[in-house]
């Protein structure tokens, strides 16, 4: 008995160590990285719709029925923006396939469902091939001029980068995903006097 | 101190734990596509390595050899996951891009391997040493490896937003090297150049190096 407290006593106090340490660094940690993403979504809501307030749509039926829109891609907020004139348009966060792993892309849409901007924000592309989607500027900029009411099959006659395809792809899907979302969902909603739920 | 330095040099030359060892190379061919990433992978790695190291060899007579490596894991993963957090808040940049790379440190086998091999069995001064001297050894070659692959395979260096170093644009850079072919074969040409470099090195210091 007593050897096996030998062995067990030391790994015991080692976790509890490390255990101790780790929640040190996560209490200081924390606040700094809440902050660090809280800034990086609002950059990307901003590059897509500038100048807007954002407030994300919260209510579970509408968030099934753009789950279900968007199938295969993931929705992960939906976004009712404005500004002091009224209703700007719609930004949706959507998680989308890509070559190394889940893209995270923001999409920005005016009233009438026409693509405002498009932002990464988050990847795990190769970095100087996969991330061809992000420094070639006319990629994101060429969603812009896809028209109110697009459909997949106008997202998927746009051009990929050669070599980036996958990463390109999980772009345009992410696009599209969109493009139903706002058809099948957006477009029937009428936000007039809610203001949807909270930031 | 002679000791000390020779057990640090070790680490950066004869017994380069990528171009001689050839450990942990997993993460270093993924993560060798650009040089600002692979800069901050050296220093993650610096730093994990010199901790861990430190504490195992502190602690290395009160660990009962039978449970060494379950208390090596949680130590190491510890270290890897403060630097994770830490590089999480303040370089968002980098980490969006390192990603699993940083976490997957803890089953780096370089770092496992040095506590079970130098630090369990040796004193905190020789196991920082080791631990300074691999880190170093593994970082420059990382970073040479990603400068080579990311001027070759995107013709520029990038430093954050800023491009450093581009070649003439009419330079149509061959994307190969930015995929694993391009990586094992600009590794295979870093192993021939550190074999020639400490064949030299140790031609100069002891006269004729023993062959086996």
């Amino acid at each position: 008995m007593s050897n096996l407290l030998k062995l067990v006593i030391p790994v015991l106090v080692t976790c509890v160590v490390a255990a101790a340490g780790l929640s040190v660094t996560y209490a200081v940690t924390a606040p700094k990285i809440a902050e660090q993403d809280r800034l990086a979504e609002e950059r990307s809501l901003q590059a897509v719709l500038p100048d807007a307030t954002f407030t994300c749509l919260e209510d579970s039926r509408i968030v099934t029925e753009m789950d279900d829109a968007a199938a295969p891609v993931d929705v992960l907020d939906a976004f009712y923006a404005a500004d002091d004139s009224g209703h700007l348009g719609w930004a949706l966060k959507v998680s989308s396939r890509g070559y190394g792993g889940p893209m995270v892309v923001v999409i920005g849409m005016d009233t009438s469902g026409s693509v405002t901007g498009v932002s990464i924000l988050s990847h795990n592309e190769t970095a100087g091939l996969g991330t061809k989607v992000m420094s070639e500027e006319w990629f994101l900029q060429q969603f812009a001029d896809l028209g109110a009411g697009f459909a997949d099959d106008d997202v998927s006659s746009l051009d990929v980068i050669s070599g980036s395809t996958k990463s390109s792809n999980g772009v345009r899907n992410g696009v599209a995903a969109a493009g139903r979302v706002y058809s099948e969902v957006l477009s029937g909603l009428d936000m007039s006097g809610s203001e949807g739920g909270s930031q | 101190m002679s000791e000390w330095l020779r057990v640090f040099r070790r680490g950066i030359g004869i017994e380069n734990p990528l171009t001689v060892l050839m450990i942990g190379l997993c993460a270093t061919l993924a993560v060798s596509t650009q040089f600002q990433n692979a800069l901050f992978m050296g220093f993650a790695v610096i730093f994990v390595l010199a901790m861990s190291n430190v504490l195992v060899s502190l602690f290395r007579r009160v660990i009962p050899s039978q449970v060494r490596i379950p208390i090596f894991i949680v130590v190491i993963a510890s270290f890897v996951t403060i630097v994770d957090l830490v590089m999480k808040a303040f370089v968002p940049s980098i980490y969006s891009v390192l990603g699993i790379w940083i976490p997957l440190i803890v089953v780096n086998c370089m770092i496992l391997g040095r506590a079970e091999a130098f630090a369990y069995h040796n004193k905190v001064g020789f196991a920082i040493a080791d631990g300074l001297g691999m880190g170093i050894g593994f970082s420059t070659v990382i970073v040479l490896l990603a400068f080579v692959r990311e001027i070759l395979g995107t013709g520029k260096i990038v430093w954050f937003d800023s491009t450093l170093i581009s070649l003439p644009a009419g330079f149509a850079p061959p994307s190969l090297f930015l995929l694993f072919p391009g990586a094992f074969l600009v590794f295979a040409f870093m192993i021939v150049g550190a074999r020639w470099l400490n064949e030299r090195l140790d031609a100069r210091k002891e006269g004729p190096a023993c062959r086996v």
